[in-house]
């Protein structure tokens, strides 16, 4: 059984790529939300093993909601994927809890080994 | 003011983006200044910025160029224009424009960035209002070009 993740972006094409570069490596995508707000409730109902954040989004955004599922799991491994790659942004979600980051556009390959460092092989 | 060195940032996240995304190396063409109405290509993404500069970027392409870089980064033919195409595309804009929000913060100007919007369509005139725009065309040899609008001021 695969490890399961929740991918959370409000552009469709990239849960898409997301899923896809997951799926192939044997993750199991459990849910996509779009928003920060859905989530974080995603998350709560769900449990996933993984979340995928990204950033700037409509209703909550990305680090409020890192900050909202960290209380509701203060274990919760939660990977930023972003485009906006300023250093205060990285530093605050980071500090909210994040465990990586990732800048927009990524190599396939950089989702993966950071998916595997915090989940193991 | 419209300064020349807000586009800069975006020329080069521009290259680094187009050249990860689409795999080929952009080239660039010649920089222009618009009046503040312009018509558009077929296909723009309209993206805000706000902070210590704001205003509007708008990214114009041809349909043609849209449905190639589309089919892409899908990484299959596209039949028409959905809501998957429009959506790469859009983060096409949100890429290098997130990229550049991150160059600009480098140099002082910290800026937000909004969600981009899509707009299709022949002979759509925008108006960037009381801020010309600059543009730059970025080459993307059989891909075509997209257009650059840069149209931001530093924030009183």
């Amino acid at each position: 059984m695969g490890k399961r993740i929740l991918v959370t972006d409000d552009a469709l094409f990239m849960r898409v790529t997301l899923k896809n570069i997951l799926t192939q490596h044997g993750y199991e995508v459990v849910g996509e939300a779009t928003n920060g707000r859905e989530s974080v409730e995603m998350y709560k109902n769900l449990k996933p093993d993984l979340v995928t954040m990204d950033i700037t989004m409509p209703e909550m955004d990305g680090i409020s909601a890192v900050r909202e599922i960290k209380k509701i799991d203060p274990n919760a491994r939660i990977v930023m994927v972003t485009a906006m790659g300023q250093k205060n942004l990285v530093v605050e979600a980071i500090q909210a809890g994040a465990k990586d980051f990732i800048v927009k556009p990524f190599q396939p390959e950089r989702v993966i080994e950071s998916v595997q460092k915090l989940l193991g092989n | 003011m419209m300064r020349v060195e807000y586009i800069n940032p975006f020329v080069s996240a521009a290259y680094s983006v187009l050249e990860m995304v689409l795999g080929i190396e952009p080239e660039k063409g010649q920089l222009a200044m618009r009046p503040g109405i312009f018509t558009t290509q077929q296909c723009n993404i309209v993206m805000g910025v706000t902070g210590k500069v704001e205003g509007s970027v708008i990214y114009g392409m041809s349909l043609t160029t849209a449905d190639k870089i589309a089919s892409h980064m899908i990484g299959q033919p596209i039949r028409t224009f959905d809501a998957l195409a429009a959506s790469a595309i859009a983060e096409l804009g949100n890429m290098i424009t997130g990229n550049a929000a991150s160059l600009l913060s480098e140099k002082g100007y910290t800026c937000q960035i909004s969600p981009p919007s899509i707009i299709r369509g022949s002979n759509v005139k925008i108006s960037t209002v009381n801020t010309p725009a600059l543009v730059v065309p970025i080459l993307l040899g059989d891909f075509g070009f997209i257009e650059i609008n840069v149209s931001l001021q530093e924030r009183k």
